[in-house]
């Protein structure tokens, strides 16, 4: 058994060796990847037609509302405590 | 032809399961009820052991001819995508369909928490020999470390087919388990303020990466271990029906049809493999045993190794996304998210865990694949010691043999 708990211990650390090996060139694979073919922001969407004054301001303070009450509970925390001051659209 | 009732009513009672019913059997029809009850009222994985479990049911009626040895019968059919690779291969598929390695690829570097957690899979495999497992079996119990149901599955039933059942009920019930093993390992090896580490924000990455990801993985990962090709190469086939944009049928298919048609039959097929020869053994309680080691081990080899990168990044990586490097995707991210949400709420570790658990997935599989370049080519066959006495046997009487040359060799 001494002789094969040692081959286990042998087996063990040839085979972390490898794993590492292969996943560092992996990484190593990927990093050229990323910069061969870098991320490029995709074009800004064309404006649209407005809509009329009142309801896009509805529109915009209800989503204000929104995002305000899910960060508030989200973060465990007061809606008074934040203050949403732009939205802007990527 | 004389019909005689006392005869007649004689040979329906002696074909009836009752009579062959057996101490073993009936304990095993009771496995198979806490197996259903762990998967419906504990929703411990329940898409796997749910199946799982009524195959051991149906295999353990006598004389259902269900058992995955019974030539002839449903199950055996199904078992015979098991033994021949076909099941866990196209699970992996599905699983590849089902994962995103954006935030992998936006920070690679978290693939050494995936190789890091692997520790689990070796430490365990030196444990099982110490405890009298051969090396071929201490591989198959090793690789439940990886915390990889179908990897566990693939590399037992290729190595140690007849450990295969033990193997895949601790290897499912420990995963679903995750969160209540993690936690206070991850607490007990990191301290207040490294839990409160708040991650950069991770760069966005090209579509193009994504497509050529799995492509450029098959071939320096199969070419380095062909062994792992029928599990990476399947894990990548899935993921490029997702990124390349082009196979959207083949994409829904591979995430949602397939891989439920293919779960069903693997689990019912590993479920028909628990008979009372095959689990009622000493074997199966040191196999939990070392399962859960494997699992607590490579929690715990992950999150040292986050410790280490955190030192050596000057505190950019929390440690807590270490324990992701086990592939239980995507609930040891959640775990290591909820664990560093409650050092602090404002913290968001999801999508920076996200990255080690899906390295994980391929960390096991090459971790598999190592067992299969030092082992996938001198399986012993259990019964080769005597075939040349006794020729070529029936399929039931296998595991019999089996166990009597287990015996002689011990």
């Amino acid at each position: 058994m001494e002789v094969s708990i040692s081959a286990a211990f042998n087996v063990s650390i040839l085979a972390m060796a490898v794993i590492f090996t292969v996943l560092a060139i992996l990484i190593f694979t990927i990093q050229v990847l990323v910069k061969l073919m870098p991320y490029t922001a995709p074009p800004a969407a064309p404006p649209r037609r407005q809509k009329t004054a009142t309801s896009a301001s509805n529109n915009q303070d209800d989503h204000v509302a929104a995002i305000t009450a899910t960060l508030a509970m989200h973060m465990g925390k007061s809606p008074n405590e934040f203050r949403i001051t732009n939205i802007s659209q990527r | 032809m004389e019909f005689s009732f006392g005869a007649s009513a004689t040979k329906i009672i002696t074909t009836t399961g009752f009579s062959s019913l057996g101490g073993g059997d009936a304990i095993m029809l009771l496995v198979a009820c806490v197996l259903l009850y762990l998967a419906i009222w504990k929703k411990f994985e329940p898409l796997l052991l749910l199946p799982m479990g009524f195959g051991c049911l149906l295999a353990n009626v006598p004389m259902s001819m269900m058992q995955s040895t019974d030539s002839g019968g449903l199950l055996n059919f199904f078992y015979q995508g098991v033994k021949h690779e076909i099941l866990p291969p196209l699970v992996f598929m599905g699983v590849g369909a089902l994962t995103d390695f954006g935030p992998l690829l936006a920070n690679p570097a978290t693939l050494l928490l995936g190789a890091a957690a692997q520790i689990g899979v070796y430490f365990t495999l030196v444990g099982a020999v110490y405890l009298g497992f051969n090396m071929h079996e201490a591989s198959a119990i090793g690789i439940i470390g990886g915390a990889d149901g179908p990897t566990s599955i693939f590399i037992a039933s290729k190595l140690a087919p007849h450990l295969l059942a033990p193997i895949a009920v601790a290897a499912y019930s420990y995963m679903s388990l995750v969160p209540l093993i993690q936690p206070p390992i991850m607490k007990f090896l990191t301290t207040e303020k490294e839990r409160k580490i708040k991650m950069e924000q991770l760069q966005p990455i090209s579509q193009t990466v994504k497509i050529v990801f799995p492509v450029v993985v098959t071939i320096v990962c199969c070419l380095m271990l062909p062994g792992v090709t029928p599990l990476l190469g399947m894990l990548m086939l899935g993921n490029l029906f997702r990124e390349s944009g082009v196979t959207a049928r083949l994409h829904e298919t591979a995430e949602t049809h397939l891989i439920n048609i293919v779960t069903i039959l693997l689990a019912l097929a590993v479920g028909s493999s628990m008979t009372a020869d095959s689990f009622l053994r000493i074997e199966t309680l040191k196999i939990i045993v070392l399962g859960l080691l494997a699992f607590s081990i490579a929690t715990a080899g992950g999150v040292i190794f986050g410790k280490i990168m955190c030192k050596m990044t000057g505190g950019r990586v929390n440690p807590l996304i270490g324990s992701a490097g086990v592939s239980a995707v995507p609930m040891a991210a959640r775990v290591s998210q909820k664990v560093g949400s409650d050092a602090d709420s404002s913290n968001f570790l999801l999508m920076h865990a996200m990255g080690p658990n899906v390295a994980g997935v391929i960390g096991s599989a090459v971790a598999a694949g190592v067992f299969i370049s030092l082992f996938g080519d001198t399986v012993p066959e259990p019964h080769a010691a005597i075939a040349n006495v006794i020729g070529t046997v029936e399929p039931g009487a296998k595991a019999a043999i089996a166990q009597v040359v287990g015996a002689l060799q011990h």
